[in-house]
């Protein structure tokens, strides 16, 4: 089987055309075609089924896709039936998800920009969102070919691979790597934008920080940092305009 | 500061659509985080460090979002360099507070912008049901470029707006009489709330395990840090 090159690239565009609908499934199907071009050689009358199966609906984690996306494509040249290929594609949807979004959302995302924040806290600004930018696409390039070529060497049997990879501990030690490090992050940030915290100034971002996590506390379902910050505005467009109604009509 | 030239207004204009197609479509290489954003459009005005004041505020705030599945999130990066144009333009201590808002605003409309492009794919598809089934390559090759075009598209008419925002914004504040209370309430608050979604982020991603000691190690290291420096 031949396109690994081409589908690895077609990878970084899994989500180009993501909808309601199938979700992933085009970028699925558009980063299936290179490794399906051979099939319609060796197999004609199968061809255009596995390139439908392929496009099909599915959603995991778009940087660990690949090993549902070169498992999929194995199956087919190994003659599995419609129904192996359709279950093997459902059943690995969610697991990838939950793996990629804690490994890579929740771990290595935080831990990386946490040290990003500190680097530029500390006067280090190019190396900083350099090493931010190269340390994550290295490393997602990597597991992107991983997946593809663990993928296509398992088949039906990736599940096995994928409970026995380096992936599940790694998410777990990452994880305690970004809590260190995002943890550092906040205050030092704050610290930096504010000019200390210690001043009136500081002590009341602090304050409001603490409300706001207290918030996110009791309704954690609506809360973000965003809807927090547009109250927020709200507030402070509401209290000024008042207050030059009020000069307004003194004077 | 001197106002930007027009090309450099054009470049950040391009470097915000770069990282709109990078939140969404190709490559996905955090080329859209506040920071990296913020970076570059400083570098681009001529201000990196009102590039980086205002990346690594919405850093915080970007720290508060997990971009799984179907979650509709906001866009950070149009929004960051818009942020820039404005803050690069307003002079004061408390340039970034105006600047803060205008973000927040456009990172809300760029999350309703994401909300629409996932919606017209999912009618392009629908539309084209009958030729993917068929198993025509060419079927599903048509509709993966043309959904990375229309976010080309949303990412540029977004790209623009933000730095037409930040350009208005930057000639406006002055002429509304605010003045420093307003900036500096909004700066204060803005901070703060970038703080608490930082924070909220890392709670939650924690859990009750021995990562949430972990983050309770950090924050205490990083509150000494920050009083005794």
């Amino acid at each position: 089987m031949t396109g690994w090159g081409r589908a690895v690239a077609r990878l970084l565009a899994l989500q180009a055309a993501w909808n309601y609908e199938r979700m992933q499934g085009i970028g699925m199907g558009w980063a299936a075609e290179p490794l399906l071009r051979d099939l319609r050689a060796t197999d004609p009358a199968r061809h255009p089924a596995a390139t439908v199966r392929s496009a099909e609906f599915f959603n995991g984690h778009p940087y660990l896709a690949g090993l549902a996306l070169g498992a999929a494509a194995r199956a087919e040249y190994d003659g599995a039936t419609a129904e192996q290929v359709q279950r093997l594609r459902t059943a690995l949807g969610g697991p990838l998800g939950a793996l990629g979004d804690q490994f890579f959302w929740a771990g290595l995302l935080p831990a990386l920009s946490g040290c990003a924040i500190l680097g530029v806290t500390l006067g280090w600004p190019g190396l900083a969102v350099g090493g931010l930018l190269v340390a994550w696409n290295a490393l997602r390039l990597a597991t992107t070919g991983w997946a593809l070529r663990t993928g296509l060497r398992e088949g039906l049997g990736v599940g096995r691979a994928i409970r026995e990879s380096w992936l599940t501990g790694a998410a777990q030690r990452i994880g305690r790597f970004a809590g260190l490090a995002v943890g550092a992050a906040i205050p030092i940030g704050g610290a930096w934008l504010l000019g200390g915290l210690t001043g009136t100034t500081g002590l009341t971002a602090l304050a409001v920080a603490a409300v706001g996590v207290l918030l996110a506390r009791i309704r954690p379902a609506w809360f973000t940092g965003l809807r927090y910050g547009l109250l927020l505005i709200a507030a402070v467009a509401l209290l000024t305009i008042t207050g030059i109604l009020i000069g307004g009509r003194q004077a | 500061m001197s106002e930007p030239s027009l090309a450099a207004l054009a470049g950040v204009a391009a470097w915000a659509t770069v990282a709109g197609v990078d939140l969404v479509s190709v490559p996905q290489g955090l080329l859209s985080r506040p920071l990296v954003v913020g970076a570059l459009a400083g570098c681009i005005l001529g201000d990196p460090g009102a590039g980086l004041q205002v990346g690594l505020a919405l850093e915080l705030y970007a720290l508060d979002v997990m971009p799984v599945g179907a979650a509709r999130y906001p866009d950070y990066g149009a929004a960051t360099a818009g942020a820039t144009v404005a803050a690069a333009g307003l002079d004061g201590p408390w340039a970034i507070g105006p600047a803060l808002a205008l973000a927040l605003a456009l990172a809300w409309l760029g999350g309703l912008s994401l909300e629409y492009l996932r919606q017209s794919n999912a009618r392009a598809v629908h539309r084209r049901a009958a030729a993917l089934a068929t198993g025509e390559p060419r079927e599903i090759r048509s509709l993966q470029w043309r959904g990375l075009a229309r976010d080309v598209l949303r990412s540029g008419a977004l790209g623009v707006a933000a730095v037409a925002a930040g350009v208005a914004l930057a000639r406006l504040w002055p002429m509304t009489g605010w003045g420093g209370a307003a900036a500096s309430t909004l700066t204060i608050g803005l901070v703060g709330a970038a703080l608490s979604g930082a924070a909220s982020g890392a709670i939650r991603n924690a859990g009750r395990g021995l990562r949430l000691r972990w983050l309770g190690l950090g924050a205490a290291l990083g509150l000494l840090w920050a009083v005794l420096r």
